[in-house]
């Protein structure tokens, strides 16, 4: 019990430490321009006006991982200015860097990064946040995946289920596959739903993949202003019990965010 | 013996003479060419989604044939020209098919009359570019655009139109 207690404890503390956090793009890889939005609300840092960063790559990862610091980190007991996060509202801050550029490590070499908020003497901090993964630059196969990468929300997109690579058992045995797809605007600090699409019927492009494209504006209805900033998509459908009647089943969901071109 | 002498000095002389620089065609179609080529009304018949990103990674699924997901071949350009053949108004009659430039009417101009690579459209101010593809076929009525989408002048995704002349 007392064990099951502090599991409790420990995952709350850990959910809320992560709240306070929030990365744009949600997925990026190392060469991927970054901008991390810190609260410190509750923290030592609360109420300060000069917050500055310390970041560092390859957290507790095993010793034969290069790991290093920002290069804008400074010393502890005095900050460089190039680490100051920008003020952008009470109690946020906010830091923007490159991995390959802050860094000075290779795509292949960075694997995650982590960071705390200090003062620039560095008698007070927060506690360290991490790990934040590098999406990898080679392609992954994986269940599920969207074309093209990176997109917004004026562009088409196919969401697939590449059903031969799925690991679940209903998902392997899935059939009258569908796809539900919900948009969120740009509401903060938290994204609100805009509209949500479900059992859209797929393209059966083979015995193993399925397919749905659509642009979000010929999909929904969005109102003059209405800016999208991601959208989740579920693969769903049946499967047969020991009785041959049909189950209803439904993939994991999946956040994509959209990219703001320029 | 003394002929053959003669015989050889004329024929130097005759191929010495004889070797002028040729004048060639210019290689690129002159302006009025092109521009001529490009201007009436064209018929949307491909488009076709590029992951620049998974191109320049070497990744599969570098790009999709989207022409039926919706119906863009309703899509109707006309690029006019004045009297001179200069670029002057076109028009855009989308139909039922999703956009693919932000202006449907107003003016259109080239970077470059002899070798053009990008079309400007205009309009009250307003502008949108679309790059040309390839004008081999201009005179077999085909007829190239793009247009980029970038982050930070990095292209990442392009949609690459086909047309074809009515």
């Amino acid at each position: 019990m007392k064990k099951l207690i502090l599991s409790i404890i420990f995952i709350l503390s850990a959910t809320l430490a992560f709240a306070q956090v929030t990365l744009s793009p949600a997925t990026f890889t190392a060469e991927d321009e970054v901008t991390i939005t810190l609260d410190v609300t509750g923290t030592p840092l609360a109420g300060t006006q000069d917050v500055y960063i310390w970041i560092f790559s390859n957290s507790d990862l095993p010793a034969e991982i290069i790991k290093k610091d920002g290069l804008t980190n400074g010393q502890w007991t005095n900050s460089a200015d190039a680490a100051k996060m920008t003020k952008t509202g009470t109690n946020i801050f906010t830091f923007k860097f490159t991995g390959t550029t802050l860094f000075g490590q290779s795509p292949a070499e960075l694997i995650n990064f982590g960071f705390l908020a200090k003062t620039k003497d560095g008698t007070k901090q927060t506690q360290d946040y991490k790990p934040y993964k590098f999406d990898p630059l080679v392609f992954v196969p994986m269940q599920f995946r969207v074309f093209p990468s990176k997109m917004d929300q004026t562009d088409m997109t196919t969401v697939y289920f590449h059903q031969d690579l799925a690991t679940d058992q209903n998902l392997q045995r899935m059939f009258d596959v569908k796809v539900n797809l919900v948009f969120y605007n740009d509401a903060t600090p938290v994204p609100a739903v805009v509209a949500t699409r479900t059992a859209l019927v797929t393209v059966k492009e083979s015995n193993i993949l399925y397919s749905y494209s659509f642009i979000p504006e010929r999909l929904i209805t969005l109102t003059a202003g209405t800016k999208l900033t991601k959208f989740t998509y579920q693969f769903t459908g049946s499967v047969k019990d020991a009785n041959g009647a049909n189950v209803p089943v439904a993939g994991p969901v999946t956040e994509v965010v959209y990219t703001p071109f320029n | 013996m003394k002929k053959i002498k003669y015989i050889l000095l004329a024929t130097i002389i005759a191929t010495i003479w004889g070797c002028k620089p040729e004048e060639f065609g210019p290689i690129v179609g002159s302006e009025e060419n092109f521009l001529k080529e490009m201007q009436g009304t064209w018929s949307l018949t491909k488009v076709t989604q590029v992951d620049q990103n998974a191109v320049s990674n070497g990744w599969p699924y570098k790009q999709l044939d989207i022409t039926n997901i919706y119906p863009y071949k309703e899509l109707v350009v006309s690029f006019q020209g004045d009297a001179s053949g200069k670029p002057s108004t076109f028009t855009i009659t989308p139909g039922n098919s999703p956009k693919i430039a932000d202006l449907n009417s107003g003016n259109w101009s080239v970077d470059n009359t002899k070798a053009p690579t990008v079309i400007t459209l205009t309009n009250n101010g307003q502008t949108s570019t679309l790059t040309l593809g390839s004008y081999a076929n201009l005179k077999n009525g085909k007829f190239y655009l793009k247009r980029e989408k970038k982050v930070n002048g990095k292209t990442i995704l392009v949609y690459q139109y086909e047309f074809t002349k009515k």
